[in-house]
């Protein structure tokens, strides 16, 4: 059974004192589970609401820079809460329903796009003990659940009844599939010389003065760029956006949404930003690893790092061609993926860089 | 306390696992997947690409050698998961001739029908290992994934004319079959392991008795079950619906490789599962008696209204395959040998017919139907008496290997007192007599009318049929080195 | 987990597992039976979890989910008739086929209960199972390991001569 890890760093005093509250009150232990996990992942719900709102005032700044402008600014000091209003406002809108759409499959699509960007955030390692739960199957995980995202573009796509909406899922579907592989391989690299699945193996194996992956072996730059790539894609960004390139799909898969299930779609996509940041940070760049600052500002860094360059990256770079996308993952990237593989295990076997 | 028993009992199990991890025993596997590598490394490119055919020949001939290598040899290695003895040997030999004298009919057709494509014998290759594995492991796993290996390539060229409905049909229609049969074989596999907690024959037949005191019932459901999934390979009888469609359906070369090479794998397989595997269970004996005689009559009984030749040589196969199951519920070293000549034999025969029709098909406009055959006699008299000596061969006649096939298997039957089956089998025999010989009929004694080109030589197929003939007629008439081959093809295990 | 009782857990998965799979069979829209099975072959992997083999719950839904399910979808989406068709999902040997699924039905759970002693497992779980499962594949299970890929390899082929342009 996953077995929960409660010692959750900082936060651990917190939640023991919520656990000693429950059992004082004479509660039943199943209930008291039940209620521990609520909290954690209340905590851990909250905290990637945030982010996501975060995510998008920061992506409109930097888009707005890069073009010379200035982005939103009446909201508060540089328009910071600028998203909150703009969330609240998607809330109170009506929510469309087009007569046609496949019902149960237009309802379901964004709930199980939210809930699969979120669930990727069981085995994160947000600091040192800050994980809500170290699978040994850690990464192997996430790559699971996260490709629930693909089921819910492919069921928004065909339950708008839209020829954009379906195109748009159906670019994004075959998208995804081809670029798992060179993202899923480029990972192997670095699990084959850990020797583990589990995020927090991943990390600690990388402690000390510049002993991240990136640095310390030659396949690890390579891994390193060959992941963005494919995260890119996996994320669905420019240069990789074909699933909603706004010129020729309208929107894509969400064309048909609005108000609260638009929001649903436009949390989790930034969300799923996120998560392909936080995971290179973790694999590459030695994760919560690093000098004098708590582990958790480490992280955050690392992460809002990354996803500083997905975001230059997208408002500097044009769109792919859909074949163009296809033969890049297919011809370029799985290649050099698989020889960076065999790369890694040689030097393992070898014995370099232990 | 019954629990503490039984792993006590499990502790005392033989480890027959030998951890050595020994290339030896598969070079020749490896020798056909280089070839095919070989092939698709130079399938993009024109020139090279026309030497695909020979390219795999060569495959064939080094890995005929490395089997011949290991004539005589017994051993067990990876783990042991392959287990070679010259029961296995000698179905590698065989899977390895069907293979050279399939790619020797394909080539000249495919290019006459535009459908050639390096490809093919890539497929072909990859095909032939597949089949080698099967016949030469003791674990039902590695034998399911021998089988898929043979089949997948199968269904693919099952549908290679991808021009013709036909071929199209036959493609999806075996596929699906096959799927099908393979989920019967894996489950039958999951209860076999759910009884006896291995895979391993040599481990069931080493702890059969406590198996079978504890799980009787799951290990006759799994049993049953990998019946099922064989059945479908072999055409047994109540699992043949796919047979005519597919065998008309593919191309002719194919359909040639179908009637040999799969079935002979199937029988490979079923052999070692049934009279070593689960030898000592009681009720396959009459299982296969009924399976056996089902298959021979109904075969033999649906070949005779056919029109086109290649559905009924796909009937004429389900009767075959029926005097062959006879040897698998007659068991014993006799009928295991006996089963290996008929394969041996039938291998010979049937590809050499099949052969004859390819031949004539590459004539434009042909179906393979009965009438186009009228006339040949006048037109291509040698083809014509070749065709008939492959047609008294199948129908068993003397002095022709058929007959000896025959012969061994159904004596092995009295000896062991199958009395009433042998019966049923000679009238059979009788039976298949008319629809074999209505081919003579046609091209000696009907008169042409059509309009179709003469039969072209093509130098390959004039090949095949020379190694054909010979091995129909000159091991007709020297029996004795076969048998001595047959005969030393036994089950040895370690 | 002591918050849901294994066997609660066990039983919500059978029952997801057993009505998805029976609407995969009988619902009129192609598209909703590729979700059922997708909902199904999730559930599995929940079982895998339930019995420890986390490897094998995150495999299935990388593989199954992921991939297979996926190009199923796809295969729906891409086949205009497919699509808008409500299908009918069974033939005139309804009956036969019901008949043999039924007795199979009643068979299995037949020879589960007449069953009086059960082989347990060897040994304690092994806590590990990645890396048990990377040391079968290299030792014991090396063979039909290659095997598999070799079996891939020819799928690939096939599918490639299947589905690429005629040469003319």
């Amino acid at each position: 059974m996953i077995s929960p890890v409660f010692a959750v760093g900082e936060l651990d005093g917190l939640f023991r004192w919520l656990n000693e509250l429950l059992v004082s009150i004479g509660l039943p232990q199943p209930w008291q589970d039940v209620i521990m996990y609520a909290a954690l992942s209340a905590t851990v719900f909250g905290l990637l609401a945030l982010i996501a709102l975060f995510l998008v005032w920061w992506e409109r700044k930097i888009a707005a820079h890069i073009q010379q402008r200035f982005g939103p600014m009446r909201v508060g000091w540089h328009g910071w809460y600028q998203t909150v209003m703009d969330a609240l406002k998607l809330l109170q809108k009506e929510d469309i329903r087009v007569a046609t759409r496949d019902k149960v499959v237009f309802f379901w699509a964004p709930v199980i796009c939210f809930v699969a960007a979120f669930s990727a955030y069981v085995c994160m390692p947000f600091g040192r003990g800050l994980i809500v739960a170290d699978l040994n199957i850690g990464i192997l995980y996430i790559m699971a659940v996260t490709t629930f995202t693909v089921i819910s573009l492919l069921m928004a796509g065909w339950g708008s009844n839209n020829k954009y909406a379906l195109l748009g899922g159906m670019r994004s579907a075959a998208q995804v599939i081809s670029y798992e592989v060179p993202m899923v391989v480029s990972l192997l690299a670095v699990i084959l010389y850990v020797g583990s699945l589990s995020m927090v193996d991943i990390v600690e194996s990388q402690s000390g003065w510049f002993n991240w992956f990136i640095f310390r072996v030659p396949f690890g730059p390579i891994a390193f760029v060959t992941y963005t790539v494919a995260a890119i894609a996996e994320a669905n960004r420019t240069p990789f956006d074909i699933p909603e390139a706004e010129q020729e799909l309208v929107a894509g898969y969400n064309v048909e949404y609005s108000g609260m299930k638009f929001a649903m779609f436009f949390l989790a996509e930034f969300i799923n930003m996120f998560t392909v940041s936080a995971i290179a940070a973790t694999v590459f760049l030695g994760g919560w690893n690093g000098p004098w600052l708590p582990s958790w500002v480490w992280f955050m860094g690392k992460t809002l790092s990354m996803v500083f360059l997905l975001m230059l990256v997208r408002w500097t770079y044009p769109r792919l061609r859909v074949d163009q996308l296809m033969e890049f993952a297919w011809k370029f990237l799985v290649p050099v993926t698989f020889a960076n593989l065999i790369l890694a295990g040689i030097l393992k076997y070898l014995g370099y860089w232990e | 306390m019954g629990d503490e028993v039984v792993a006590l009992e499990y502790e005392k199990m033989i480890d027959f696992t030998s951890a050595s991890i020994n290339f030896e025993l598969i070079y020749s596997e490896i020798s056909l997947l280089v070839a095919a590598f070989l092939i698709l490394l130079t399938a993009f490119q024109r020139h090279l690409a026309r030497l695909a055919p020979l390219v795999a020949l060569v495959g064939i001939a080094v890995s005929f050698y490395f089997a011949l290598q290991q004539w005589g040899n017994q051993m067990s290695g990876f783990f042991g998961m392959i287990t070679c003895d010259d029961f296995g040997t000698a179905f590698k030999l065989l899977f390895l001739v069907v293979a050279a004298l399939t790619l020797l009919i394909a080539h000249r057709f495919l290019i006459v029908k535009r459908i050639g494509s390096p490809e093919f014998y890539a497929l072909l290759l990859v095909s032939t290992m597949g089949m080698m594995v099967m016949a030469n492991t003791t674990d039902l796993l590695v034998m399911f994934l021998g089988l898929e290996i043979m089949s997948v390539p199968l269904y693919v060229m099952a549908g290679y004319a991808r021009r013709s409905l036909a071929s199209n049909e036959a493609g999806i229609k075996y596929f699906i079959m096959g799927a099908f049969a393979s989920a019967f074989l894996l489950l039958g596999i999951a209860f076999v392991f759910g009884a006896s907690g291995t895979t391993d024959l040599r481990q069931i037949v080493a702890d059969y008795s406590f198996i079978v005191s504890n799980f009787q019932n799951y290990l006759y459901a799994g049993a049953a079950l990998i019946l099922i999934g064989f059945g479908f390979k072999i055409a047994a009888v109540p699992f043949h619906a796919w047979v005519p469609d597919v065998y008309q359906g593919a191309p002719t070369p194919v359909t040639a490789f179908f009637s040999v090479g799969p079935k002979a794998a199937g029988f490979a397989v079923m052999l070692r599962v049934f009279l070593f595997g689960f030898e000592q269970m009681g009720m396959l004996t009459e299982l296969f008696w009924v399976l056996a005689v089902l298959t021979m009559t109904v075969g033999n009984v649906l070949a005779l209204r056919q029109d086109n030749v290649k559905r009924m040589l796909a009937y004429s196969s389900i009767a075959h395959a029926g005097y062959i199951l006879v040897a698998l519920c007659v068991g014993g070293n006799d009928a295991i040998s006996a089963a290996v000549f008929y394969l041996l034999a039938y291998a010979m025969f049937n590809l050499g017919a099949f052969a004859v029709i390819v031949l004539l098909e590459t004539r434009s406009g042909c179906k393979s139907d009965f009438s186009e055959l009228s006339g040949l006699s006048s037109s291509a008299p040698y083809l014509s008496a070749v065709l008939a000596l492959f047609m008294f061969a199948l129908a068993g006649f003397p002095p022709t290997v058929g007959f000896l096939g025959k012969f061994y298997i159904f004596s092995a039957a009295i000896k062991s007192g199958y009395i009433l089956l042998t019966v049923i089998g000679v009238m059979n025999s009788f039976l298949s007599v008319y629809y074999y010989l209505r081919i003579v009929k046609t091209s000696y004694f009907e008169k042409f009318e059509g309009t179709f080109a003469p039969a072209p030589y093509s130098p390959a197929i004039m090949v095949v049929l020379f190694i054909t003939v010979i091995g129909t007629l000159g091991l007709g008439f020297f029996p004795d080195r076969v048998l001595e081959f047959s005969q030393s093809a036994l089950f040895a295990f370690l | 987990m002591q918050a849901l009782e294994p066997g609660i857990v066990f039983w919500i998965l059978a029952v997801v597992i057993l009505v998805s799979g029976f609407l995969v069979v009988t619902l009129r829209n192609m598209f909703h039976c590729a979700l059922c099975l997708i909902l199904c072959l999730f559930a599995v992997a929940g079982i895998y979890v339930l019995l420890e083999a986390e490897f094998l719950a995150a495999a299935q839904v990388l593989i199954y989910v992921g991939a297979v399910a996926i190009l199923i979808v796809f295969t729906v989406m891409l086949t205009s008739d497919l699509a808008s068709e409500s299908l009918i999902q069974h033939n005139e040997n309804g009956t036969i086929a019901f008949v043999v699924c039924a007795l199979f039905a009643i068979g299995v759970p037949y020879l589960i209960k007449n069953t009086g002693v059960w082989m347990p497992a060897k040994g304690e779980l092994i806590s590990d199972n990645v890396g048990s499962i990377g040391k079968y594949l290299m030792t014991d299970f090396m063979l039909p390991f290659e095997l598999v890929s070799v079996l891939l390899l020819a799928a690939l082929i096939g599918a490639i001569v299947l589905a690429r342009k005629e040469r003319s």
